[in-house]
């Protein structure tokens, strides 16, 4: 019947590890700003979407 | 605009912005030095987060950003300042975090860098340095504190639920070991708000629904402790951490409701920071706190008086309309004193201070008594009465219970303790931020900012609906031309001598279409009256009906929105100017009638007096200084009608302050709130009626929330009297309640949300 205290002591050892990621989250500024990062993810990386064919990149 | 977009490879955005003007001018180009503030060391400070040799970090708030597309476009700022190394954007709350090499630029570079492309920094000398806002971080570390114990004091609880009778005794002291630990941190860190604002109110001798949370609670955490400690059970501990992650989800939905609300602002933010101050014949750009009654300032065009002053030039053409609502600009002559708030119009002009900047007439209706609210919103005064009620009930059931439980005293006091577990209004405190905060948040989105969650209500209550019409149901831009029936190459003629003057009439008129090109000569304008020129060698009068008649020997007949031309040898001919009306207003209006009682206060002189008197039912009134306005307002109130006022700002600033509710309208939303609990988008003004109807269903929604959980109270405090409230039951009862709230209230308001935006 030990085996109990030995899964909880497992159990709350994951928990925790969880609850400590996810203080470090807040505390790192994931938690911040939950806006604009669905809106950036959706625009293009391409430095320049699709340019006229005789202009050259000028970044 | 476009020349710096399109350089720096960021044309981009046009393919993507779907909402932002294509062009527009921006004050940057108007006022070059505006940002020379920015070079000051002190001012500085308040925009750099953190500075370093190899980069710095300064945050500015930015009014214009709005869109997917602002995002993409600012976030490519190192492509317009080569020593911007990355720049960041929060679209909720506005702002954008620059990081930029000092080496290789300056902030004043980098507020340029973002006018350029059309987003004009905040620059309000009264900021403070912007960092991110701790209460919400720690309100999430409170909720996964909350929730980790919740979750984790059901589960060394639930063995004891399923086996129906105590555990073996070695089990059963462990798992309440577990639980007593876990429970600590939640009742120290994550529940101390509640018994803090609790405290405070008992020692102020106020009461706040927070009372009897707190009392709940503490019985809850009691005595659950005692039934432990004595071994009489397993106590209470999975409901109280359960409680406690619900409420504070509660106040998660209120914080939410906030954000990207920052736009109140003083005074201060309308004025320029800097002024050109004449000093030994050279112009120098001065901070305003620097100016002194007797210094001389040199005003451009566009720019605004700071202070009150009296003129020094011969004559100069001042705009109020912002300050007393009438768009027709004053002429001032050599002496006059020309009051602050007025915007120049025309050509630069020399003033002299009177006054110190804090004492300008402007500044006192700013800072008049008015407008320090103390008028207390509906549902604090309604809670508040409510929190008495409740703990006087909550404490004399619980006292019942023991007395009737009486011989039996350990019975007794756990009768009373548990009926003032159950009697813990939770599910009420959850029912108002939740659906207020939802409220709160979907108007937002719609194009309609309150400054409080509890203004939705105090909306639901409203009978009577007052307008502005300057800037509110007229267009603040200006008049437009409703129609003419000039030939058009007569029409281009007067339009191209129009050009020439600075009158909103002639200004309206040149602008109704492109002005085409046109030798004009010999040009005499009359202020207020009308204008006199050649045009490719022919002459033109253009004027009030009084200048033209006397012009071309002619009577012609006196009305207040016609403005007449003559073209050469022609016989003159009426063009109808009137002040640009918001599309859709007459319907909005006429929906609103059907509900509420509406009238108009018009800071404006009477034109078109007639249109207006009709669509108003006859309740119109011109004429009416600010102060007018606030007493129509009030006396409205003293017959016991509960008043919105619409209105565009600062000339009405007292009748928005002392309605019940003050809504500003802006076209721009870097626009200028005094005393208003709200602010709506101008372009949204016709959706007034569906906001109001929003605001009535948010009442009721509260209302079937409040029933519900007043409901789940009975079944809970019938049980505790029977003393037959287990841990068992308020486990079950009291997370439903919450989630039912929660749920009903939440889900309430969106599906009534999309019926608004449709």
């Amino acid at each position: 019947v030990s085996v109990i205290v030995l899964l909880i002591a497992a159990g709350g050892f994951v928990a925790g590890g969880f609850l400590i990621a996810f203080l470090w989250a807040v505390g790192s500024g994931q938690y911040d700003d939950t806006t604009t990062p669905p809106v950036r993810m959706l625009l293009d990386d391409a430095e320049r979407p699709q340019p006229t064919r005789h202009s050259k990149d000028d970044a | 605009v476009f020349a710096v977009i399109a350089s720096a490879g960021l044309d981009g955005v046009y393919r993507c912005a779907t909402g932002r003007p294509a062009s527009q001018r921006t004050a940057h180009e108007l006022e070059p030095d505006r940002f020379a503030v920015l070079d000051d060391a002190d001012v500085q400070r308040r925009f750099i987060d953190a500075s370093g040799s190899e980069e710095t970090v300064a945050t500015f708030t930015l009014p214009a950003l709005h869109c997917a597309s602002c995002v993409w476009l600012l976030e490519r700022l190192y492509r317009v300042d080569a020593g911007i190394v990355r720049s960041e954007v929060d679209l909720l709350r506005r702002t954008i975090r620059v990081a930029y090499s000092p080496a290789r630029t300056t902030l004043r570079r980098v507020a340029e860098a973002l006018a350029s492309v059309g987003y004009d920094p905040l620059v309000d000398p009264e900021r403070s340095a912007g960092g991110v806002p701790r209460a919400r971080r720690r309100l999430y570390l409170k909720i996964g504190v909350a929730g980790f114990a919740f979750g984790n004091v059901m589960l060394f609880s639930i063995p004891r639920y399923a086996n129906g009778a105590p555990l073996e005794p070695q089990f059963q002291r462990l798992f309440d070991a577990l639980n007593l630990a876990l429970a600590v941190p939640v009742l120290v860190f994550s529940a101390s708000d509640y018994f803090r604002t609790a405290c405070r109110a008992l020692r102020a001798r106020t009461m706040l629904l927070d009372v009897p949370v707190a009392l709940g609670l503490a019985a809850l955490f009691g005595r659950s402790v005692a039934d432990i400690l004595s071994g009489r059970g397993e106590g209470f501990l999975d409901s109280f951490a359960g409680l406690v992650f619900f409420l504070l989800i509660g106040r998660l939905f209120q914080q939410k409701a906030f954000e990207g609300m920052a736009f109140d602002r003083t005074v201060r933010s309308f004025l320029p920071l800097t002024v050109g101050i004449e000093a030994g014949g050279a112009i120098q750009r001065t901070p305003l706190d620097e100016v002194r009654p007797g210094d001389v300032l040199v005003l451009r065009p566009g720019e605004v008086v700071p202070a009150d002053s009296v003129l020094r030039d011969a004559a100069a053409t001042l705009d109020y309309a912002f300050v007393s609502g009438e768009s027709a600009p004053r002429a001032l002559r050599a002496g006059e004193e020309a009051p602050a708030g007025g915007r120049i119009v025309g050509q630069a002009v020399r003033l002299q201070v009177i006054r110190p900047v804090s004492h300008s007439r402007l500044a006192e209706l700013w800072t008049r008594p008015v407008f320090a609210r103390t008028k207390p919103h509906w549902i604090t005064t309604v809670s508040s009465r409510f929190a008495w009620h409740f703990t006087v009930g909550a404490i004399g059931l619980a006292l019942a219970g023991a007395v009737l439980w009486w011989p039996d005293a350990a019975m007794s006091l756990q009768v009373a303790t548990a009926v003032l577990i159950v009697a813990c209004p939770c599910a009420l405190t959850l029912a108002a931020p939740v659906a207020l905060g939802t409220a709160m948040g979907q108007l937002g989105r719609f194009g309609c900012y309150l400054k409080q969650p509890d203004v939705v209500l105090d909306l639901a209550r409203v009978s009577t609906v007052a307008f502005d019409k300057t800037g509110t149901l007229t267009l603040g831009g200006g008049d437009s031309v409703v129609r003419h029936d000039l030939p058009p190459e007569h029409w281009d003629a007067v339009r191209r001598l129009a050009a020439e003057s600075v009158h909103p009439i002639s200004r309206a008129i040149a602008a109704s279409a492109p002005v085409v090109a046109g030798a004009v000569s010999d040009v005499h304008e009359q202020t207020g009256l009308g204008i006199t020129g050649f045009v490719n060698g022919e002459r033109v009068v253009l004027g009030r009906s009084s200048f033209v008649g006397r012009e071309t020997g002619r009577v012609l007949p006196d009305r207040d929105d016609h403005t007449w031309a003559a073209v050469g040898p022609d016989a003159p001919r009426p063009i109808v100017v009137r002040p640009a009306e918001r599309r859709r207003m007459a319907s909005a209006i006429s929906d609103l009638r059907r509900r509420y009682r509406i009238c108009l206060l018009s800071g404006d002189a009477p034109r078109d007096a007639r249109r207006w008197s009709r669509l108003f039912g006859g309740q119109v009134r011109f004429r009416l200084s600010p102060d007018t306005k606030l007493d129509a307002v009030r006396a409205r109130q003293a017959g016991g009608e509960r008043v919105l006022m619409v209105g565009d700002g600062l000339n009405d600033a007292g009748a928005l302050a002392a309605a019940e509710v003050g809504f500003a309208v802006s076209d721009d939303t870097a626009c200028l709130v005094p005393a208003c609990d709200g602010v709506i988008r101008g372009d949204r003004l016709p959706a007034l009626a569906g906001v109001l109807s929003y605001a009535r269903l948010a009442r009721r929604v509260i209302t079937i929330a409040f029933a519900v959980s007043v409901a789940y109270n009975a079944i809970g405090i019938a049980l505790a009297l029977a003393g037959r409230l287990t841990p068992l039951a308020t486990a079950i009862l009291m997370p439903v309640s919450s989630l039912t709230v929660i749920g009903l209230s939440a889900g309430l308001m969106r599906f009534g949300a999309r019926r608004v935006a449709s």
